[in-house]
């Protein structure tokens, strides 16, 4: 499995939370608090990913 | 064929290579008689499959007994050995000596001009229901197993048996939903389909087979909605079948005489019961095929989130797969009983045979093609395509990439992703779209919210918000693209540079995608864009993505009127500094193609 836990932020109520998130294998995402799907995926910092 | 899998698949609409592995079967077919004196001398017994392992076969056996061809299969991974040959016996008896152990697999090469996908479903298994017991006692069984015992030509020649004592039950008790309609992190969320009906068959025939048996049914809800089902679910009431409103919630075994004693809340009573029952089947539900990922990457076919192959359109196109000339019947598309099979792949059947008699095919001119001289051979159209429509380019050999004009869908993510501008998409060119831009940003542009909206879902989300009478702003705009897909990093720059204040891209969700997986490069795009505009100092919430569905109208609506709000919020100092900014942007961008286009010259 090649998922990572990553930081998104919410484009329309500002929620930021971290995930596992599987770059090659795109999924739908949707933000826990309003619904959207601004889900931004964060840039990763130095580091910060953990499997 | 028989006994043989798809190896690999090439080619197009019409002009399929398929390459077939014929399986070894180490008797010919041709020759075989099925007198079944091989398989009385073999001295090998292994769980009859097919049987559900209750009795058992021998290494060389008849898979079934209406298997087609009627001849005999050497199972060579139970066979005592043929290299060198340490039994033999099965071949020494055969009188037509049609028993070959050095037979080996074939690889067959066929032209096909379509496919059809129809390679069933697989069985829901309900060990992980370890309250029903099923691998803890013996007289606990599911519906599949149910099946060969009470059949004429199963294990016990119709004997319907318990296994604890090989004793006939005198009542049965069925749970349904076992591994369906569960949304508690076991089994499937979605319906079976078939389980309700199969029940209500069982029933009727265990109360012909034995009047006086006393048969009850734990359900959640009883579904008999197909022509006839009702009339068959109320005879089974009337024989005497007991249907208790109520999923038992723990299941344990007597002792003593391996009963099994059932807990159920009875919701139509509100009252606790207990049912003491002498054997038990769980209705198991369906799954897709566990070992149907190959077909669906050879074929590129996608699937909706239960697992089951996505149709071309639910209502249009039901039998239609997203790839040209693909057709799907069966369970392989959802769960369906023999009737909506057999009237799903008649219609595969007819959808194929309208091609095949044409001998061409009209596409739509929507396809895209490529600008050779703009073209630098990176390859990522190729990469790209959902529908692997576009032959690889060769750097070396200075080949620009080829389109597969009867193999493209148009969706246009090739033209999106392409940084050369080499690739340009019939009717929704890029001059098109930035004209459009340009003409809903030329008046007031601070007002509007400028909306990319894909044809199949998001735009006729817009549709459905109308038709149902909906409100939203009317400074919204829209832009119709086939995907979102095609969506390029250009427009929305331009729009920003143009002084749009917000810009939504909107498209199917993943599972509707209507260009098998088109969506997760608009996805990844959005993410480089957003990281662009951030390193830029311009706000990412000034991009939004939403993805909204032809039936949701409102959503639609609403993530206009919230929009709305946010476009308001954009100072005009804000726009100024972005519209300088992405004018340094564009000039810079650019520049770089120019120097690129120079350096190529
Ligand atoms: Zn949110």
């Amino acid at each position: 499995m090649a998922q990572k836990e990553y930081d998104f932020k919410c484009l329309n109520c500002g929620r930021e939370y971290r995930a596992l998130y599987d770059i090659k294998n795109v999924t739908e995402r949707t933000c826990p608090q309003c619904r959207s799907n601004s889900v931004r995926r964060m840039p990763e910092k130095k580091g910060a990913a953990k499997t | 064929m028989t006994n043989s899998e798809v190896e690999s698949v090439s080619g197009f609409v019409g002009n399929f290579n398929v390459t077939i592995r014929k399986k070894a079967r180490y008797v010919d077919p041709d020759e075989c008689t099925a007198c079944a004196e091989c398989a009385n001398i073999c001295p090998v017994a292994v769980p009859d499959e097919y049987q559900q392992g209750f009795s058992s076969r021998k290494a060389i056996y008849m898979p079934f007994p209406q298997a087609v061809p009627s001849a005999y299969i050497l199972d060579m991974e139970n066979c005592l050995g043929n290299n060198p040959i340490a039994c033999g016996k099965c071949a020494d008896v055969c009188e037509k000596k049609c028993i070959n152990y050095d037979d080996q697999d074939e690889l067959i090469n066929i032209e096909a001009g379509v496919i059809i996908v129809a390679t069933g479903m697989d069985v829901y298994d309900p060990t992980e229901y370890d309250e029903y017991g099923y691998t803890r006692f013996d007289n606990v069984i599911t519906s599949m197993e149910f099946e060969r015992l009470i059949c004429a030509g199963g294990p016990t020649e119709g004997h319907f048996i318990r296994p604890s004592d090989r004793k006939i039950p005198k009542s049965i008790g069925f749970i349904q939903c076992v591994g369906s309609r569960s949304r508690n992190g076991r089994g499937n969320p979605y319906c079976s389909n078939i389980c309700c009906m199969n029940t209500v068959k069982d029933t009727l025939l265990l109360c012909d087979h034995y009047p006086g048996v006393e048969a009850r049914v734990f359900y959640m809800d009883m579904r008999a909605f197909g022509k006839g089902f009702e009339d068959l679910y109320m005879r089974s009431r009337e024989e005497g079948v007991k249907y208790v409103r109520g999923i038992p919630g723990d299941v344990s075994e007597n002792d003593e005489n391996k009963n099994l004693v059932l807990t159920v809340e009875n919701t139509t009573t509100g009252r606790r019961e207990i049912h003491e029952l002498e054997m038990l089947v769980l209705s198991q539900g369906v799954i897709p095929r566990q070992d149907g990922d190959q077909i669906k990457r050879l074929l590129t076919l996608s699937t909706t989130s239960d697992g089951f192959i996505m149709e071309s359109h639910p209502k249009l196109k039901p039998v239609d797969a997203p790839t040209k000339g693909v057709y799907i019947a069966g369970c392989v598309e959802s769960p369906k009983d023999v009737k909506d099979s057999v009237t799903q792949a008649s219609a595969a059947a007819a959808r194929a045979s309208i091609l095949l008699n044409a001998g061409k095919t009209r596409v739509e001119a929507i396809t895209s093609h490529v600008e050779t001289d703009k073209c630098n051979y990176c390859g990522i159209c190729a990469d790209v395509c959902p529908y692997n429509a576009i032959l690889a380019p060769d750097r070396k050999a200075k080949r620009a990439p080829t389109i597969i004009q009867a193999a493209c869908a148009g969706c246009g993510a090739c033209a999106a992703e392409c940084a050369q501008d080499a690739i340009i998409m019939r009717h929704f060119r890029d001059e098109q779209i930035m004209a459009q831009i340009e003409a809903i940003l030329e008046v007031e542009p601070h007002k509007h919210l400028l909306t990319f909206a894909c044809n199949w879902c998001s735009y006729a989300g817009g549709d459905n918000a109308g038709t149902a009478r909906l409100q939203y702003p009317t400074t919204s705009r829209l832009i119709r693209t086939m995907c979102s897909g095609r969506v390029d990093e250009k427009f929305v720059l331009h729009a920003f540079r143009l002084g749009a204040p917000m810009v939504l891209v909107s498209g199917c969700h993943f599972a509707d995608c209507h260009y098998i997986n088109a969506v997760h490069w608009t996805q990844k795009r959005m993410d480089r864009l957003w990281n662009k505009l951030d390193k830029l100092k311009i706000r990412p919430d000034r991009l939004r993505l939403e993805w909204i569905s032809a039936a949701e109208g409102q959503k639609f609506a609403k993530v206009m009127r919230e929009l709305e709000n946010s476009v308001r919020s954009v100072t005009m100092e804000e726009m100024e500094y972005t519209m300088k900014i992405m004018a340094e942007e564009e000039n810079r961008i650019l520049e770089k193609k120019l120097k690129a286009a120079a350096k190529k010259v």
